[in-house]
């Protein structure tokens, strides 16, 4: 979940009002927000978003304006934005997209923010939405990047395009050394860390004005010089850059009207592309691009389950920043220029919800009778383990993810159907548990210290390979189970079997395994029920005792409970 | 002084019954008059002594002899000098082999024992070198030795009541622990005498007043009821207060109870429990779920790839087909969709279940109308291991479908789940967000013991969701998390010990 810092004071000052953390936590919820913490030494808010779809609600100024206007209803008008049928004054800025961007990442876009000084706060909270908006919302700026530059020093118009990484060089920021695009990816650490995206690309993406100057390779690094913003700065230049127009858009217009309430003046540049695109060839950025949604009487009733009329709705959509009309039972809203979320009639229900407010509903329970029933699996599971439990086992519960030590050299077992992990976090959690036994012996290794005899059992899942399966894998009900003391032996498994099996009314017979590691040769047995093996029982090779570390001898069990379905 | 006289032990009644007030106690008295084995005698004085009925008075160190092997034949038959001796004395001249080969006895014994009679002067060697009697009379030491070793014969001698010269020579004939060697063994033994405190003529007052005589029946056998001798005996009771042995007993995991705890919780609410394999497909685990193939939706959580095979071979269809379209364009569900191209190929690669509403998506496409379904199944999360992340770990999920099924009995059904599953006191909603609900729930809960937390998700299945796997009618879609409540009513503190292998630590584990 997205989570963004801001100082009270900032904070206060976009809601127009100090709040005390009781009221925060009132009127978060709102905007599906969490104090997530209050450093009161310091005068900072850590805040906690929990809609990944709203990315506008991710600085202060979006959360400040939702919950603002959901206090008192006036929802703020943005002038700067072009459309379908409207396109704002330029005033002359263009940027031109070459025909080679394509290649590596199709679309970049941006505006201009005048007139207020850069400050501290301002920077601050600036490169955190860049970061919220890029990493977040931008999967790790795969789909949105962002840059920020000094417009000043900018002459229009502006140009995008794909560049050869080997003769296109420029001074990164934050180093002094004039690189190749290439060169970057390989030394400067944004490289290192973003390069991947572009890395095999044929061209890498690059910005630059109509002098020559270097704005930046996007998503990776700004050039020290124009894309060096510093407190102090009153004239900017914000671009966006991505393979979905619909997202640097949405983005580009989050930050323009950001950066309006923090009180830029806003100012459009007009992005010409070689080819059309999906909202023309040419687009005076921020643009509004959404498309409007609607919702009926009776899809607020269904969801709800509540008699709201179209008045209340539109006054609870209100409340939510959002404007709307009726048209007898029809409710159409016009998505605000910093949302895209309206895909369905219900998330427009959603959002009668909250601006109607939840504590206004009143729970109720469902009607409709159904009757309650466990799986087969699990009625036997429980019959299974009632048998050992009288028995004398201790039930366990174990992980299912191991290592490959575990569960394959430990058992000096091929392992050649167990499910391995492609990205593990650890060799610790590498590989699918293909059996109960290993989880047996490792708490017998890790259990050398308490009272003897140990008999442990667990009704869990296991998993393995199967290749007739859709899959290619099974996951099975198994039954485990292990006695250890100093005198244990195939005795004891057989009669602990045989009883099991005489509570469970199963027949069964008992054949020489195969060869099997595991267990000592001659000393153990598979367990047939109707011609099938559903299970193995015998002496644990003291091989696979020492592998473990175990000193005591131990019988293992395990029956494939499915089977007995 | 407070003696519960009732939990003496049968040595320790008889015992004190038996002495008097300054009386010497001594364990070989105990031995002679109440037939006590010695290691009986040594317990009863030291509870005795423990419980302050008996104090020490003194000890001394006993030595006593006792006859060997050898000592007992030699007493019987002679030493080898004796033996030497009368041989000698009514024959001729022998040779020491020949002497030892007549006697039977060992040359190195014929060695020592000539020696000393050659010594006193009673025989001597001619001049062939063999030994003739010169002196009639058998030296002092000789007899003296034979007359201590038949002594002996009556049993073990006291030192304290043997003569200076007969410890003299006893000196000569005796080892500590006799080595076999020698014809006597000494042995020391310290002997502790005892006197009766007031504090144990209180404790015999009150056993004699009690009626208790130590002949009580102790553990009552079946030779015990079939003969009826009980019926003229008396029991002796147990003490209440003495140590309780351990008990290992065959017992459930109180994790796992907890878990069937809420199942059957669930099923007595009307729900039927379902169920799936470990190994999913992004299909399942998010396509279904209206969770975006690239998007930012996607990375709320990080999964587990399995590295072989990597594809299934298939998606059911239409499921395949309709997911597809309304990611694509919305399909039929009346929604506009996420507006990109559906990536087949990606949609079959396989990963370890990452969370449980993947079974209720498969519910779906198998449910009943109404139908309420539930499932306790284990998921797994890419994430760093530690006290609050386990590698595989249990969610709780479900869904009711019903033509009727709306918000306000998502709240109803989550305030019923926080009374009856959380026991909670006191209950909040907060609108929350997943991807595949809306509007979505949060139900934040007080709990007795915890304090406020958030107990659980839900929603109203998107219709991208429910119409895309066959469903027209809503599904409300609830979450809870049970691993905080199941960890307060384990009484511990790190969700890996849910799944702890140690044996001891799950043995001694109890539910609250």
């Amino acid at each position: 979940m997205p989570k963004f810092e801001t100082k009270e004071k900032f904070l206060f000052n976009l809601l127009g009002r100090e709040y005390t953390d009781d009221e925060l936590e009132q009127v978060f919820p709102r905007a599906k927000a969490e104090l997530d913490e209050h450093d009161k030494e310091n005068g900072v808010f850590k805040i906690e978003l929990n809609d990944t779809n709203r990315p506008d609600l991710w600085s202060a100024m979006g959360l400040a304006r939702l919950l603002k206007n959901y206090e008192n209803p006036q929802i703020k008008q943005y002038d700067f934005f072009s459309s379908k049928c409207f396109t704002a004054d330029n005033k002359g800025r263009e940027l031109h997209v070459g025909n080679r961007a394509k290649e590596v990442r199709e679309f970049s876009c941006g505006f201009v923010a005048k007139g207020k000084t850069v400050d501290e706060d301002i920077l601050l909270t600036l490169i955190q939405s860049q970061e919220k908006l890029c990493f977040n919302f931008g999967r790790k700026r795969k789909t949105i990047a962002m840059g920020i530059y000094r417009n000043d020093l900018i002459k229009y118009p502006i140009h995008y395009d794909g560049a050869d990484p080997d003769k296109t060089h420029f001074v990164p920021l934050h180093m002094e050394e004039d690189l190749t695009l290439r060169e970057i990816l390989e030394k400067h650490p944004k490289g290192q860390e973003y390069g991947y995206i572009i890395k095999d690309k044929p061209v890498y993406p690059y910005l630059y004005d109509d002098s020559g100057e270097t704005l930046s390779m996007p998503p990776v690094i700004n050039s020290a010089y124009v894309g060096a913003v510093e407190v102090g700065d009153n004239n900017l230049f914000v671009e966006m850059s991505g393979p979905i127009l619909k997202d640097i858009l949405l983005c580009a217009s989050i930050m323009a009207v950001d950066m309006a309430d923090l009180g830029f003046e806003i100012e459009p540049v007009k992005v010409i592309y070689p080819y059309k695109t999906e909202f023309g060839k040419e687009i005076t950025v921020p643009y509004y691009f959404q498309d409007s949604q609607s919702c009926t009487i009776e899809d607020i009733k269904h969801v709800l389950g509540e008699d709201i009329d179209a008045e209340e709705a539109k006054d609870a959509l209100l409340r939510m920043g959002v404007y709307s009309v009726s048209e007898g039972n029809t409710i159409h809203i016009t998505c605000p220029e910093y949302r895209n979320d309206f895909l369905h009639p219900v998330d427009v229900v959603e959002d009668v919800m909250i601006g109607y407010g939840l504590e206004n509903f009143e729970p109720t329970i469902p009607r409709d009778f159904t009757v309650g029933r466990l799986t087969p699996a699990e009625e036997l599971g429980r019959k299974v383990k009632d048998i050992m439990v009288g028995m004398g086992f201790q039930e366990m519960i174990y992980n299912y993810l191991g290592s490959r030590r575990e569960y394959v050299d430990n058992m000096h077992i091929k392992g050649d159907k167990v499910i391995m992990i492609a990205n593990p976090m650890s060799e610790n959690f590498e590989a699918v548990r293909p059996s109960i036994i290993p989880s047996l012996l490792e708490s017998e290794s890790v259990s050398g210290h308490a009272t003897y005899p140990h008999r442990i059992f667990e009704v869990g899942k296991v998993a393995f390979l199967e290749p007739s399966d859709n899959s290619g894998t099974a996951t099975r009900n198994y039954l485990g189970f292990m006695s250890a003391d100093g005198s244990v032996t195939f005795n004891d498994a057989n009669s602990f079997i045989n009883t099991l099996m005489y509570f469970l009314r199963v027949e069964y017979t008992l054949a020489a395994p195969e060869d099997d590691p595991r267990f000592i040769p001659g000393r153990c047995a598979d367990i047939m029920v109707g011609g099938k093996k559903i299970g193995i029982f015998g002496e644990v090779h003291p091989a696979v005792l020492e592998s473990w570390g175990c000193g005591m001898p131990a019988v293992v069990a395990e029956v494939d409970l499915d089977c007995l379905l | 002084m407070d003696i519960e006289v009732k939990n003496f032990h049968p040595l320790e009644v008889k015992l004190l019954r038996h002495v008097g007030l300054g009386e010497d106690i001594s364990a070989e008295r105990i031995v002679n008059e109440l037939d006590y084995k010695i290691g009986q005698c040594n317990q009863a004085f030291s509870w005795l002594c423990a419980k302050g009925c008996l104090k020490e008075t003194g000890r001394r160190t006993i030595v006593t002899y006792e006859l060997t092997e050898l000592g007992q034949a030699q007493a019987n038959e002679g030493t080898p000098a004796q033996r030497i001796f009368d041989l000698l004395k009514g024959g001729e001249p022998l040779s020491l082999p020949e002497i030892a080969e007549k006697l039977g006895l060992e040359k190195s014994d014929i060695g020592s024992a000539y020696g000393s009679l050659s010594k006193a002067g009673t025989c001597a060697m001619n001049a062939e070198n063999k030994a003739f009697v010169k002196n009639d009379q058998l030296p002092a030491d000789v007899t003296e030795t034979a007359e201590l070793l038949k002594k002996g014969l009556a049993g073990p001698i006291d030192e304290a009541t043997m003569t200076e010269r007969e410890k003299a020579l006893m000196g000569r004939i005796s080892k500590k622990r006799g080595a076999a060697g020698s014809p006597y063994k000494m042995t020391e033994r310290e002997e502790v005498t005892y006197q009766m405190t007031e504090a144990g003529q209180e404790a015999k007052e009150a056993l004699l007043k009690a009626n208790i005589t130590g002949e009580e029946i102790g553990v009552l056998t079946p030779q015990i009821i079939a003969s009826g001798s009980w019926k003229t005996a008396s029991f002796r009771p147990y003490g209440l207060d003495a140590p309780v042995q351990r008990l290992i007993p065959g017992r459930h995991n109180p994790y796992a109870n907890y878990i069937q705890w809420v199942k059957d919780k669930l099923t007595s609410l009307g729900f039927e429990e379902f169920d799936g394999p470990l190994v999913e497909n992004e299909f399942w685990n998010g396509d279904a779920l209206f969770m975006p193939q690239f998007h930012s939706a996607h990375d709320i959580h990080d999964v587990y790839y399995v590295k072989e095979p990597r594809h299934c071979k298939q998606i059911e269809e239409p499921w395949l087909s309709n997911v597809a379209a309304t990611h694509e364009n919305g399909g039929n569900t009346g929604s506009r969709g996420w507006q990109y191209k559906f990536d087949h190929e990606f949609t079959r690669r396989q990963i370890l279940r990452s969370q449980g509403t993947v079974l209720s998506a498969h519910q779906l496409t198998k449910a009943k109308v109404p139908g309420k379904y539930f499932g306790i199944v284990r998921c797994f999360r890419f994430d760093e291991v530690d006290a609050k992340h386990g590698a595989d770990f249990y969610q709780t999920e479900g869904i009711v479908i019903g033509k009727e099924a709306n918000l306000k009995d998502l709240l109803g059904l989550l305030k019923m789940f926080a009374v009856e599953v959380a026991g909670a006191t006191d209950f909040k909603y907060v609108p929350g967000y997943f991807p595949f609900t809306e509007p979505s729930i949060e139900i934040h809960i007080k709990h007795p013991v915890l304090g406020w937390f958030e107990m659980g998700g839900s929603g109203i299945f998107r219709p991208e969701v429910t119409k895309s796997l066959g469903i027209d009618e809503p599904v409300l879609a609830w979450g809870l998390g049970i691993d905080r409540m199941a960890m307060m009513h384990l009484g511990i503190n790190d969700i890996r010990d849910l799944f702890s292998p140690n044996i001891d630590s799950v043995r001694t584990r109890r539910g609250n």
